[in-house]
């Protein structure tokens, strides 16, 4: 009997892992995209409407679901603060203290601090040269998470439940 | 004073802070020179600063703001968007919250001839403004023309310095909000628009200003002056307009404009004296015409600035009234 409830539990938790991860693999482009269009939107704020960084920023994070949003609204809150910090500093706290809870990969991070060390410094030409840099590099690592995505997420759902499966096997 | 605190970085801060209070009220600029002293005038009079805030004469223990300190306070005047700053970036100067004018220097970058922008920027010199309302109290009764019920066409005149700005910010004041002198004669104010290219004279925080400039006062700020007053005669049918800083050959177009208009103007120019404004291509017109019924010079040296209103063939009008004593701006 107990052998049997371990079993259901292993199998039970077998089949979650590999969902969640195969969820990971699904969330990462998506996040990726949702990334990329706050780009152009910070963009459009900051080239077209001369919006200051701080609401740029506030008004990208409303356009976003969470976590990024989150990671958007603390910057923005970090700078109108009275920290006495730059833009580089603010951006990248915001963005260690936020990315854990995201899907994307660290590849992403690095393209997004690295923007954080031209935001707001330079002038507008200069601006969007490296906002469609940073979007074009995003874009990139985008592909490779698709692809990921639909190589990854059926195999680590079957994976999940068959390496269960083995497990209980083993078992009895 | 205390708006422009929280603009410094976190160093430079500290040490302002604990410059003597009466000093620090007092401050009329801060000089921020990358790896100079750090230099403060207050009643006419510099000081270096030294790093535990104590004021000196000579340069030498004075506090030496390092590479970084310019890199943040440069951050943090631009609230982090210099990109919002370009239009000002190329003529030197930024207005900040509170309508404070920083003034830059650095390397220029030039592009046909013109600067394109500041880079490299190493010095700045942050005017604090200060509104001295009551300023402008006795210029009204000289500048008011009695037949029409508003004021005369009025060029202030003044080196830099000297409360241009202050005077006419509060001449808005009075004119817009009416019973300047609590005669019988002017009870309603008159409906003021100020074109305020440099964010200066009202000091505008998303449109609003932050300085009291009136009731009936309308802001278009950051708009080119020449633009601007055309637009607010077209728009808000002003009884008076108030710019800043004429002496481009469009802005005299735009008071010519304004004159057949009907809408009464105040404006500013730099100059020691009427003379000398009349010895600038644009204004020797403006003047010759002339256009303008009164003139407001704010004379004398920087401790004691005397107000003399001229009118159009230079007699004088009313008494001169002392705006400014022992460095101190008074009413």
């Amino acid at each position: 009997m107990l052998k049997l409830i371990g079993a259901v539990l292993v199998l039970f938790a077998g089949t979650m892992y590999g969902f969640l991860k195969a969820l990971s693999f699904a969330r990462r482009p998506r996040q990726i995209r949702q990334l990329i269009q706050a780009l152009q939107r910070l963009e459009t704020e900051m080239v077209y409407g001369f919006t200051p960084l701080p609401e740029a920023l506030r008004s990208a994070a409303a356009a976003m679901a969470e976590p990024l949003s989150a990671m958007f609204l603390e910057a923005a809150e970090k700078l109108s603060g009275d920290t006495g910090k730059t833009v580089r500093e603010c951006w990248r706290e915001a963005v260690e203290s936020h990315w854990g809870r995201t899907a994307m990969s660290a590849n992403e991070r690095d393209i997004v601090i690295q923007l954080g060390f031209t935001l707001g410094v330079t002038d507008r030409e200069d601006q969007v040269k490296h906002l469609r840099l940073a979007a074009s590099l995003l874009q990139a690592e985008e592909e490779t998470a698709w692809d990921e995505q639909r190589r990854y997420e059926k195999m680590w759902k079957s994976l999940g439940i068959l390496a269960a499966a083995f497990i209980v096997i083993l078992m009895y | 004073m205390d708006t422009i605190l929280p603009m410094l970085p976190t160093d430079l801060r500290r040490i302002v802070e604990s410059v003597p209070a009466p000093f620090r009220q007092a401050a009329e600029e801060i000089r921020i020179r990358e790896r100079r002293p750090l230099e403060m005038i207050a009643n006419g009079e510099y000081r270096f600063v030294t790093p535990d805030g104590g004021l000196v004469r000579t340069p030498e223990p004075a506090y030496r703001p390092s590479r970084d300190d310019c890199a943040k306070l440069l951050d943090m005047l631009t609230d982090h968007s210099l990109y919002t700053f370009e239009e000002q970036l190329k003529r030197g100067y930024i207005t900040v919250a509170g309508g404070h004018r920083v003034g830059l220097a650095g390397k220029t970058v030039v592009e046909n001839g013109r600067v394109k922008l500041i880079r490299d920027i190493s010095g700045f010199n942050i005017r604090i403004a200060k509104q001295v309302v009551g300023i402008g109290r006795n210029v009204v009764p000289a500048i008011w023309d009695e037949s029409s019920g508003t004021v005369h066409h009025t060029l202030v005149v003044s080196p830099p310095q000297r409360g241009k700005t202050t005077l006419i910010r509060d001449l808005a004041r009075l004119l817009s909000s009416g019973g300047w002198d609590g005669g019988p004669n002017v009870s309603a104010g008159l409906k003021v628009g100020i074109v305020d290219e440099r964010s200066e004279i009202a000091a505008c925080v998303k449109g609003v200003p932050t300085f009291d400039v009136g009731p009936r006062t309308d802001v278009l700020d950051g708009c080119p002056k020449a633009e601007g007053m055309m637009m607010l005669i077209r728009s808000m049918s002003p009884d008076v307009v108030v710019v800043d800083e004429i002496g481009r050959p469009e802005d005299a177009e735009a008071v010519r404009e304004a004159l057949h208009a009907g809408v009464r103007v105040i404006a500013t120019a730099h100059g020691r004296n009427i003379d000398d404004v009349g010895r600038r291509p644009a204004m020797r017109e403006l003047l010759a015409e002339p256009i303008f019924d009164r003139f407001v010079v704010l004379a004398g040296g920087r401790a004691g600035t005397r107000c003399e209103v001229y009118d159009s063939r230079g007699r004088p009008v009313g008494v001169p009234t002392t705006v400014r004593d022992n460095g101190r701006a008074i009413c």
